[in-house]
């Protein structure tokens, strides 16, 4: 995948990098075996990172069943407990998001881990719920992570491998030294409209349907990362050790699982087009769901454990199916970064038709908020993923609500109402629908809607008369590709001077 | 072999929808002839790790002879009281013995005999965690299966209950640790941006 630089050459000033770099110094192949400055280097620091602050977080639930003895927890409180360490991090988001514009993604996820660890140091002095509460809601904080190293990969990798950079690491991380002021990204950069793009973003009925089926994907993977230690432990009384490492085997399948989803997205897209990655992630997404419903009922271990396996491919593929269409809802909420997402993976490969400018961050938008303060702020992060990643993390939250707290249900019970809750939060998806390449049920608008009319409706005159819409109309050239291989190429003027000689 | 696997998977899929294979005996089964008294008073809170309760029970005479023929051993735990099992799923009391979970912690075993008086003394475990208790023996029979109780509480666990108060598990030298690293923590914090500021005004000033 090297790409022969000659501006490199030319230019004997320029900054010697270990990598091939683009123009951006952004680097243009992913060597996973080095720790070359800056670029790898920072990849393996930041997985590592983000990998220590998963763990800290879901290190409490595989030993509630000793916890809960001993700080004489009820029901009740575990749930609680568990819904503070999801929600603390919705906000942590916002606020990360933000410093990454700011202050750059190193100083930014440095604090964040410096300030949250005295939390986990902390967990050896709890002594009752509301400290173990307090604990895991500051714990959590630490997910906040993810969007620094999404946003952090998105800085050093280019366009063709910026998914696969954020593919692993975030999958990685669900399992420096980088100078980033060497790295600052070149380009214009105009003031957005905050009110205009929050508009377009919170209009778009699409934005809300994928937060809504990411909320029952990602949603219900951090849900079962909560719960499931505790219920392999009382239902079929395996001891703790055991328990933990059919939980820990959950999460394990996002190594390949979560950058799968995204591959499969885009393989599914030469073919079908943005049909074809619907179909797709609701299909998985559906099939996900029966294998909930089915895990409640099962009642032998061994079976168990096979359809959870089966249940965590499904659920995590179907997280990096939704970031397949999420880069296409908006482009004008999509923020001027290339950011990374929740460990969406390769659903980012998208990116073979884009070059490597600010406009062309195909996969990665960083995960930052919930709805309602966090729209506002994430404006330059991308609404239309934050909406996303913000969904996901509101689902977690009210699945346990609804179905993990106190004693209402009993956990096998929880867990296939919760596999219904999925088919059903799936079913919008069919309300889905792009004029110039169709939706679930409906091809493409016959009066020949084309990906220029759909990108360039957020952009007014004024903007456009300062070209603040030329990134949207070369996004929406690259995206022609979601048509699929069965419908024809694009009518091109023949009778006209081409643009480019 | 595709076909084979799918095979091998549904039929592995359509035999675990049946419940488990044993059902094990039901305590409404059981008859309620064992005498047992434990030291606690009601209310008492004994510290686990610390202090001793000793437990006597006896077979109930007033039975028709021959009741207690099946009995080989006798099993003295400690249960869970109504109170302590409250929004508490784990702890709790199901008929089927098997699946029972009010009775988590044994005190002792030992061999039955019809006309003894057996009395022990146990010193509460430092694993017993806080909650309220009562005792009951379960006389088993030669299979290993329940075959009768006895219990310090009347039938609806009201009574003769008593606390005990788990250890701590807090210790003065985690809490120091814990201390010293959060402000390990900040201070690195601290010292990383002041050497960023410092590298900064360096590099201005050349």
């Amino acid at each position: 995948m090297e790409k022969p630089d000659h501006t490199e050459e030319a230019n004997p000033d320029r900054p010697k990098f270990a990598l091939p770099v683009d123009s951006e110094h952004k680097a243009t192949v992913f060597r996973l075996f080095t720790a070359a400055q800056p670029h790898m280097r920072a990849f393996h620091l930041s997985w590592i990172s983000f990998f220590c602050c998963f763990v800290s977080t879901f290190a409490a639930p595989p030993l509630l069943p000793i916890i809960r003895d001993n700080l004489n927890l009820t029901a009740t409180d575990i749930g609680n407990a568990g819904i503070a360490s999801v929600s603390g991090a919705v906000f942590a988001r916002v606020a990360m998001g933000t410093a990454c514009d700011l202050f750059g993604p190193r100083l930014a996820s440095a604090s964040l881990i410096l300030l949250t660890s005295p939390a986990v140091y902390c967990f050896s002095v709890a002594n009752s719920a509301t400290s173990f509460l307090l604990l895991r809601f500051f714990t959590g904080f630490s997910l906040a992570t993810f969007v620094s190293t999404q946003f952090w990969m998105s800085s050093m990798f280019s366009a063709p491998v910026v998914g696969t950079a954020n593919g692993v690491s975030g999958g990685w991380g669900n399992l420096g030294g980088g100078n980033f002021s060497q790295l600052k990204k070149s380009g214009d950069k105009h003031k957005e409209n905050l009110p205009q793009v929050v508009r377009h973003a919170v209009t778009n009925y699409r934005g809300w349907i994928l937060a809504l089926t990411y909320g029952y994907c990602f949603g219900v993977e951090l849900t079962i990362d909560n719960i499931i230690a505790q219920y392999f432990y009382d239902r079929f009384n395996v001891n703790l050790h055991t328990a933990g490492i059919i939980a820990a085997s959950f999460g394990l399948a996002n190594i390949f699982s979560r950058p799968a989803g995204g591959i499969l997205s885009d393989i599914v897209a030469k073919k079908f087009g943005m049909r074809g990655r619907l179909w797709t992630l609701w299909v998985v997404q559906t099939v996900g769901g029966l294998l909930c419903i089915v895990l409640g009922r099962v009642g032998s271990l061994g079976a168990s454990i096979a359809v959870m396996v089966m249940f965590s491919v499904f659920v995590q593929a179907a997280c990096g199916l939704t970031f397949g269409v999420v880069p296409f809802v908006s482009r004008s909420a999509h923020g001027n970064n290339d950011n990374g997402d929740e460990g969406s993976g390769g659903g980012n490969s998208n990116s073979d038709g884009n070059d490597g400018d600010g406009g062309g961050g195909s996969s990665g938008m960083m995960a930052a908020s919930s709805i309602v303060v966090v729209v506002a702020m994430a404006w330059s992060l991308g609404i239309i993923s934050g909406m996303t990643g913000g969904g996901g993390n509101v689902g977690a939250v009210l699945t346990q609500v609804i179905f993990f707290r106190g004693s209402r249900y009993k956990t096998e019970t929880g867990i296939t109402l919760m596999g219904i809750m999925m088919i059903c939060c799936t079913l919008p998806m069919v309300l889905i629908y792009f004029p110039q390449w169709g939706g679930m049920f409906c091809g493409p608008s016959s009066k020949g809607a084309t990906e220029e009319d759909y990108y360039m409706s957020e952009w007014n005159l004024a903007e456009k008369e300062k070209s603040f819409h030329q990134a949207s109309l070369k996004f929406a050239d690259n995206s022609r590709s979601e048509r699929g291989t069965r419908v024809g190429s694009a009518p091109t003027p023949t009778d006209e001077t081409p643009i480019h000689v | 072999m595709a076909f084979g696997c799918f095979l091998v998977a549904s039929s592995l899929l359509l035999l675990s929808f049946f419940p488990e294979a044993c059902y094990g005996v039901t305590f409404s089964s059981l008859q309620r002839t064992l005498l047992v008294t434990a030291s606690p008073t009601t209310g008492q809170v004994l510290k686990a790790g610390q202090d001793q309760l000793t437990v006597t029970w006896s077979y109930d005479q007033t039975f028709p002879a021959g009741t207690d023929s099946s009995y080989k051993t006798v099993t003295v735990k400690l249960c869970y009281a109504p109170i302590s099992q409250v929004d508490r799923a784990w702890r709790k009391t199901v008929d089927n013995l098997m699946k029972d979970k009010t009775c988590q912690f044994k005190v002792v075993v030992q061999p039955y005999s019809p006309s003894s008086n057996f009395s022990t003394t146990w010193t509460v475990e430092k694993d017993i965690p806080t909650a309220i208790y009562f005792v009951r023996a379960y006389a088993y029979d030669s299979n290993g299966v329940e075959a009768a109780y006895g219990q310090t509480t009347d039938a609806h666990k009201t009574t003769n209950l008593f606390e005990i108060q788990a250890i701590t598990g807090r210790h003065a030298s985690l809490d120091i640790a814990s201390a010293c690293f959060s402000a390990f923590s900040i201070v690195s914090l601290i010292g990383f941006f002041y050497m960023e500021k410092r590298k900064a005004k360096l590099s201005q000033q050349t």
